[in-house]
């Protein structure tokens, strides 16, 4: 039997080991796929994604990539290892240009290889091949975004995993990036995506799982998800408790 | 006098500048101003002159004049192995010190202090080693050259002003063509994307620290060189630099040049207009002056 390409093993982690945010997750997502994080404000989903890439503590469990334990393995390693991460906030670096930017990512690629990825990238991306010297702090919301998923992608990963990409774009906007995130899905990445854009999600990913206080509460296919009654008392239930608040 | 006011100025100038691209660069990618960065500059200058004084030593055909020069090849080649020894000891005060601090979530506040800390063992070391006595290289007399426009330079000065040149030169396009240089300014703006794109922190870390010693030696070796060895060398130049390498924007490179060369000149026409006793007042009044009006710099981030 094949191994996911990435699962999680009762994943307890959090900023601080007395205060764990993700309360012992097992998920797992298969090659290919495109999994999308819900769940209300507070739920650790982007703590979740953090640990996984490395940036948050892990107290206990494991992440698996593939069939290799990558636990402990520190964030710039990872991506070696076929893990590609995109925050939410800064996720460009705005003094470099645009073509800086992919190169500084390229660095871990042999060097015949680094100007190939990145002409095909160009090609996938054809709004950043028109300006590549342009700084990458003058591009627009989904302009930078577009580039942190082009960065990201530099290193032809395994799993791509973004946390919340269509925060604070227009509608028109976040559903081009919705768009460019299906298209390279269908290329054959796995995707794991954490969005509050719980209906355009859903319309992307193949499947959906529902954090609530750092659990995986709830889990099924995303085209039953987008109309299950427990999706909408979970955010529901959590607007209401916020309004009564 | 005031052709000459501005030649000496740019020569001073140029040292300075040198010595504020290391502080820019450990300063943006380090994330705190490091007061021992002046002990470098000494160690730098006496290391090369122990080595030069060993090859000398070994071969006095070393110490023979190179051509208008008042120093033979002793010197730069004790210089190459200065740059690579003071590197060195910059990683060995990061490991033992600042690299600990680092670990343990260390504040600025207490990078600052630490700096101090280690500012004053160096300094003290090198009293202790070489005593606080006035030191040459060479005690070779130049005659100025005259310049035309009515100033005179020597040649040791002139030399000076290109190699600062081609430094500034080197270390700009290291920065911005190579991928080491990438990483560093990759480094200086957000240390943890940088990690998420596959770069290695701490090996940029250790660049910094290397390239900031190597220039603080070479800025130590063109002050012992014009001017005299002495343990509070660099510890003298410290206003200066900071003032600079502010001036100039904290990450600058060229804004450091740039800088180290308006300082050295506002202080060399300082003591041609006001008095010799304002001369150390100027890089204090840009400092304030920088940091209240224009924080930013010339090129760069707020300091």
């Amino acid at each position: 039997m094949t191994a996911p390409a990435l699962s999680t093993q009762a994943l307890i982690a959090g900023y601080e080991r007395d205060l764990p945010i993700v309360r012992g997750i097992d998920f797992a997502i298969d090659a290919g796929e495109l999994v999308v994080v819900l769940g209300p404000n507070g739920a650790g989903k982007s703590t979740l994604v953090k640990a996984i890439a490395g940036l948050v503590p892990i107290h206990s469990g494991s992440v698996r990539l593939g069939d290799r334990d990558v636990t402990a393995v520190p964030a710039h390693e990872k991506i070696r290892q076929g893990l590609a991460f995109v925050p939410q906030t800064e996720n460009i670096f705005t003094t470099l240009s645009i073509h800086e930017n992919l190169l500084v990512a390229a660095n871990i690629l042999p060097k015949e290889a680094r100007s190939r990825r990145i002409a095909e990238l160009y090609t996938m991306f054809p709004d950043l091949a028109a300006r590549p010297s342009l700084k990458a702090g003058q591009l627009s919301g989904g302009q930078r975004q577009m580039l942190a998923v082009a960065r990201a992608l530099v290193v032809a990963p395994s799993v791509l995993i973004l946390d919340e990409p269509s925060a604070g774009l227009s509608p028109k906007v976040a559903t081009e990036v919705f768009r460019t995130l299906k298209t390279i899905n269908e290329t054959g990445v796995t995707i794991l995506l954490v969005e509050q854009n719980v209906k355009a999600a859903l319309a992307i990913a193949h499947r959906g799982v529902i954090l609530v206080d750092g659990k995986l509460r709830h889990e099924g296919p995303a085209a039953t998800l987008a109309s299950d009654p427990i999706v909408a008392e979970l955010y529901l239930g959590a607007h209401r408790q916020a309004v009564n608040a | 006098m005031i052709a000459q006011a501005l030649m000496d100025g740019l020569i001073a100038g140029a040292m300075i500048g040198l010595g504020a691209i290391g502080i820019t660069l450990t300063y943006s990618i380090l994330r705190f101003a490091n007061f021992a960065h002046g002990e470098l500059i000494s160690w730098g200058a006496y290391l090369a002159l122990a080595v030069s004084g060993v090859l000398g030593y070994l071969s006095s055909d070393l110490t023979s004049s190179i051509g208008p020069f008042s120093f033979g090849w002793s010197l730069p080649l004790a210089a190459v192995l200065a740059i690579v020894l003071t590197g060195v000891l910059a990683l060995v005060s990061d490991a033992l010190l600042f690299g600990r601090l680092r670990a343990k979530g260390g504040s600025i506040i207490i990078m600052v202090m630490a700096s101090f800390g280690a500012a004053l063992t160096l300094r003290s070391l090198l009293e202790f080693i070489f005593t606080s006595k006035p030191v040459y290289y060479t005690n070779a007399l130049q005659i100025a050259l005259p310049l035309g426009g009515g100033m005179k330079a020597t040649p040791d000065q002139l030399l000076t002003l290109g190699l600062a040149a081609v430094l500034v030169v080197a270390i700009h396009l290291l920065l911005t063509r190579t991928a080491i240089g990438r990483s560093m300014r990759a480094v200086s703006e957000n240390q943890q994307l940088s990690g998420i794109v596959g770069i290695d922190v701490r090996k940029v870390i250790r660049t910094v620290w290397l390239l900031g010693a190597g220039l603080a030696c070479v800025a130590g070796i063109m002050a012992g060189l014009l001017v005299q060895i002495r343990p509070h060398m660099g510890h003298d130049l410290l206003l200066p630099l900071f003032a600079a390498a502010i001036l100039g924007g904290i990450g600058s490179v060229p804004g450091a040049m740039l800088a180290g060369l308006i300082v050295g000149l506002s202080e060399s026409l300082a003591v041609q207009f006001i008095g010799a006793e304002w001369r150390a007042a100027v890089a204090f009044v840009i400092l304030v002056a920088v940091l209240l009006i224009h924080p930013k710099g010339l090129f760069g981030r707020v300091a």
